[in-house]
């Protein structure tokens, strides 16, 4: 009787080694995904909106645009290697974040965010979009918008900060005004798009 | 206590079980990290929560009518879903017009980019013949390796097909609605993609870098696509040529204004169309014409 018992269990666990595979943990080559913050505001959003696009559409990066609470989580977060780019203002990066005194001409306070941002944090002030805007200045200041990424980033992606740089001037301070109106009627994405598409970026 | 009548009778139905395993596929085969070794046949519907890989050693073949379910799970949370399958070894996927094999979504409402991809890598032997592959990030990426693409189609992918660095054969496959048709980086690749349509993706080709244009893509219908039809990535200085393929249109301008060339960005490449077809061609004649047989 214990050889039929034998047989039964034998023929289960054939039933169950032919029905399974050999289970073990493998790793592939998985891709980087770019994240791109943007605070909850029109501006914020059409502007990370235009980043993903660019990047994506140019160099078929897949770029990711997450939510942010504000300027000191979106540095945090850059610090911590959880974003890889977000939209910054000069007189924002001086005050607020370095907690240094306001400077009052524009590119001295360009110049002087993007020595210390680069020196002190490894990151990078790119080239300004082209406009300012008053509501993000810090009192006795200017607060002039451009692209911050990650050194690292830029490392990974060595010709990421030439193609950010070519909207370096190309949204002045009317110009955003409409893509702000546009983008808080709609889909910021689209907005960011269509403005591309129009000045042959994409 | 078990009789010899009861024992004989559960050793058939356990027989039974088996043969029907081997011959008529296990309905809902459950993978995860899986890894094949040796020879295995999928067949029925196979379900993959993981990275299955098909070692050096391994031989994969997948019958006719095969449906292999990708779950959409994003554990990084980079936007693209972790399932993949994996092939270092060899690859068997020869479905039917009637039978295609489908490697799809499992999500209820299936989206580009719910699993990752089919990824060829430095495999051995490929042959992939009539399937559809669709939601994945890419439907089909072939890396350093030889493989035979035909009569299947890659649709609702970010990537319909994609490949670099390759000996890769692609004819009578139709690729639409993904965000790319086809995506290369040549480096160097031996590839001859003729037959194919390539219609109503956002972007046709797009050529994204390290392309010598010694890729072969003729004869192929390169139409409707929403954005352009052909795009050279932002690292791509040298020209792409594109002879005898079907634009959907008979005029230069209108061919050329649907290419992401120099003419919008002068450190890019130039895209020419020499000798366009006067019509489409009819993609299940390829086997009439160059690389059919192997």
């Amino acid at each position: 009787m214990k050889s039929l018992r034998y047989l039964v269990l034998n023929s289960l666990l054939l039933v169950l080694m032919m029905t399974s595979l050999s289970v073990s943990s493998v790793s592939a080559c998985v891709g980087k995904t770019l994240v791109v913050g943007a605070l909850d505001d029109p501006q914020q959003q059409v502007l990370a909106e235009m980043l993903s696009v660019l990047i994506s559409e140019r160099t078929g990066t897949t770029v990711k645009v997450v939510p942010i609470k504000g300027h000191a989580e979106a540095h945090d977060a850059m610090i911590r290697a959880e974003l890889d780019m977000y939209i910054e203002y000069t007189g924002v990066g001086q005050v607020t974040i370095l907690k240094d005194q306001p400077i009052a001409d524009s590119d001295e306070l360009y110049k002087a965010v993007k020595e210390r941002y680069n020196q002190e944090l490894n990151l990078i002030w790119l080239k300004p979009f082209g406009f300012s805007d008053a509501r993000y200045a810090p009192e006795g200041t200017v607060a002039v918008a451009a692209p911050v990424v990650r050194k690292d980033t830029l490392k990974k992606f060595p010709a990421l900060a030439r193609l950010i740089n070519k909207l370096g001037g190309a949204i002045d301070d009317s110009t955003m005004k409409e893509l702000e109106v546009a983008s808080a009627a709609g889909n910021p994405r689209d907005v960011a798009r269509k403005f591309l598409k129009e000045k042959r970026f994409i | 206590m078990l009789t010899l009548t009861s024992i004989r009778l559960l050793f058939f139905v356990a027989t039974t079980f088996v043969l029907a395993s081997c011959t008529l596929g296990a309905p809902s085969l459950k993978l995860k990290d899986d890894v094949i070794e040796n020879t295995v046949t999928w067949s029925g519907e196979v379900w993959i929560d993981g990275i299955v890989t098909v070692k050096k050693s391994g031989h994969l073949i997948i019958e006719p009518g095969t449906r292999i379910l990708f779950a959409p799970r994003d554990v990084d949370g980079d936007g693209i879903g972790d399932a993949e399958l994996l092939v270092e070894g060899s690859l068997t996927a020869r479905g039917t017009a009637r039978d295609p094999i489908i490697f799809t979504s499992a999500a209820d409402q299936p989206k580009p980019a719910d699993w990752k991809y089919l990824y060829l890598d430095f495999a051995r032997d490929v042959e992939l013949d009539y399937i559809v592959s669709e939601y994945a990030y890419s439907g089909l990426q072939v890396h350093f390796c030889r493989a035979r693409v035909t009569n299947s189609i890659f649709r609702y992918n970010v990537d319909g097909l994609r490949f670099s660095t390759v000996n890769l054969f692609a004819a009578g496959n139709r690729m639409h609605d993904n965000q790319h048709g086809l995506r290369y980086e040549e480096r160097g690749s031996e590839a001859i993609i003729h037959h194919n349509d390539i219609q109503d993706n956002e972007i046709g080709i797009f050529v994204v870098t390290r392309s010598t244009d010694r890729a072969q893509i003729k004869e192929n219908n390169i139409t409707g696509n929403r954005q352009y039809n052909v795009k050279l990535g932002w690292q791509q200085p040298g020209d792409v040529t594109l002879p005898n393929n079907w634009w959907g249109s008979l005029a230069p301008d209108a061919v050329e204004e649907t290419f992401l060339d120099r003419k919008i960005d002068v450190s890019l490449g130039h895209v020419s169309a020499p000798e366009p077809l006067t019509g489409p061609v009819k993609v299940s004649d390829w086997q009439k014409h160059e690389g059919a047989t192997p």
